[in-house]
């Protein structure tokens, strides 16, 4: 075991990518036998996210400007919100099913492979209708992009690139975190449809609430930095907070914490022996 | 079927739920913080506004419709196209359908312990904040009755939109699929994301005949006492709109079950 142990740590990314295409077309092929599935679930998330965008019209409707934000401006957010989301949805997906899989004790067969077993879990399920999401995103950043006038440059993509990565990463850390509890306790499925139904508000300028309210979706449940902090690295880059600033590398702290987090309880789930 | 035998069920739903108490505190807690950025969502909305009166809606209106529809959604809240398509895919269902009783009537019933259980649990503290919050903006008189018998049949017709959707899953096991489009549409269409109230005049005269208005937005207007729920005859009328959309559900729903369960394959069990 030790030396398989020390295997475990020496691979590198070429291995992990390889077996991570591997599993993923295994995924795939699983995912083409239910075609109607597949049709209907994606038609259900991009159903989601136009009604969504029709909520957000009628509320400009009735109200021009939000808290100084005007209407492309938010539309900026939301597109931004939706592309930072894509990532826990198409590859932290198997999440959800921890929960199940802690329970029935399937859990055991990760750990009993020579690879990382966050990894592993990881890799089992690529979850497609996220790209959906993705392509409702990218469309509503574009169009905002365009109305507000900032200029397309090299620097300004790569900015935009850099900090949808770092967004990304806060809400695959609370789903990790969510989704971990759940080798604690029962009832783990509550805490993360909570969670997952905070990132509804992760569209909105965190410069709405009070500063109790702020600093709890700061550094606590840090929606704010799903896209309000990060976007304002592209929409005010005179005058971003601290907190823009500081996201990126916030962001690989928050995530690390979550994998340690989460690999802890997968150590206890060892341990009782199940 | 006798009342008591009804009742039994009732009894073993309560209790079922008592076991998960846990989750339901877990729920409490985390809707307070949800209303929270409710809250502040919608203060900045008004405060950029300029106006205090929009659609004919003030923001304690606002504030108290959709913290009232949170809660509504939480105590109505059925997961039977989760259980029906796993009862299917293990084949427990057939256990059910055996059951001396129409499978209908006896998840029915079975829901109904929830359903009383987060009634106290879930609506009942959040409807005490509220009133204690906004210093009686909720009228209190004999509207907290029409109120009741309004949610009545609001769960009347959530509990046959459910099983009309459910349905469906015996013909595909796309089950997230369906329960996010039925989610999406009827929290949309209902006013519990946004109260109709705001709606374009169109479209709100459109998603006014639709039958998801009677699942939130009317039990909401009759203990508000909006939209001519303040007299007797106006409450009847809107029970009125409520009833007939419950019949045709159940119609539908029983026409389109019978109509499917023959169809139905279960694979071992």
């Amino acid at each position: 075991m030790s030396k398989l142990e020390k295997n475990k740590n020496s691979r590198g990314l070429g291995f992990y990518l390889s077996i991570y295409r591997k599993i993923l077309i295994q995924d795939l092929k699983t995912k083409m036998s239910y075609r109607a599935d597949f049709v209907i679930s994606t038609f259900g998330m991009i159903l989601t996210n136009l009604s969504g965008f029709v909520t957000f019209l009628i509320l400009f409707r009735n109200f021009p400007t939000i808290n100084g934000w005007d209407y492309y401006h938010m539309l900026f957010l939301y597109g931004f919100s939706l592309i930072a989301l894509t990532p826990v949805q198409c590859f932290f997906d198997n999440n959800w099913n921890l929960r199940f899989m802690v329970r029935s004790g399937d859990f055991i067969k990760y750990c009993f492979r020579p690879i990382n077993v966050f990894f592993y879990f990881m890799s089992e399920v690529f979850d497609v209708k996220g790209l959906g999401q993705l392509a409702f995103g990218l469309g509503t950043l574009i169009y905002a992009w365009y109305h507000i006038g900032v200029a397309v440059t090299v620097g300004s993509i790569a900015l935009l690139v850099l900090y949808i990565f770092t967004a990304s990463l806060f809400m695959i850390a609370i789903m990790n975190f969510a989704a971990a509890t759940a080798f604690w306790m029962e009832g783990s499925g509550n805490v993360m449809v909570i969670m997952f139904r905070f990132k509804d508000f992760a569209k909105y300028p965190a410069s709405i609430f009070n500063s109790v309210f702020r600093f709890l979706f700061t550094f606590i449940i840090p929606i704010a930095f799903i896209a309000y902090y990060p976007s304002l690295a592209i929409l005010a880059p005179d005058e971003e907070p601290l907190m823009t600033g500081i996201a990126p590398l916030f962001g690989l702290l928050v995530f690390y914490l979550s994998y340690h987090f989460w690999m802890r309880g997968v150590k206890r789930y060892d341990f009782t022996g199940s | 079927m006798s009342p008591k035998k009804l009742i039994a069920l009732t009894k073993a739903g309560i209790e079922e739920s008592l076991q998960f108490r846990l989750g339901a505190f877990v729920t409490l807690f985390a809707n307070i913080i949800y209303l929270v950025l409710v809250y502040f969502l919608w203060k900045a909305i008004y405060a950029s506004s300029g106006t205090d009166v929009v659609n004919g809606m003030t923001f304690e209106d606002t504030m108290i419709y959709l913290i009232l529809a949170t809660a509504l959604f939480n105590f109505l809240e059925m997961y039977v196209v989760w259980d029906m398509s796993r009862n299917i895919q293990s084949g427990k269902i057939i256990l059910d359908l055996l059951k001396p009783m129409e499978y209908k009537a006896y998840t029915f019933w079975s829901y109904s312990g929830n359903h009383v259980v987060l009634f106290f649990l879930t609506f009942i503290p959040t409807f005490i904040i509220v009133m204690f919050v906004t210093h009686g903006a909720i009228p209190m008189g004999i509207n907290l009755v029409y109120f009741i018998v309004s949610v009545i049949l609001a769960l009347v017709v959530n509990f046959h939109i459910e099983m009309l959707v459910a349905t469906l899953c015996l013909y595909t096991e796309s089950t997230w699929g369906i329960n996010i489009v039925k989610e999406t549409i009827v929290l949309l269409l209902s006013g519990a994301s946004i109260p109709l109230a705001f709606f374009p005049e169109a479209a709100r005269k459109v998603v006014g005949m639709m039958p998801f208005r009677a699942v939130y937005d009317v039990p909401l207007n009759v203990l508000l006492g909006k939209g001519g729920a303040d007299t007797l005859s106006g409450a009847a009328s809107l029970w009125g709109f409520q009833a007939v959309w419950a019949v045709i559900l159940i119609a539908a729903s029983t026409l389109f079950w019978n109509v499917s369960v023959r169809k139905i394959t279960v694979n071992g069990g």
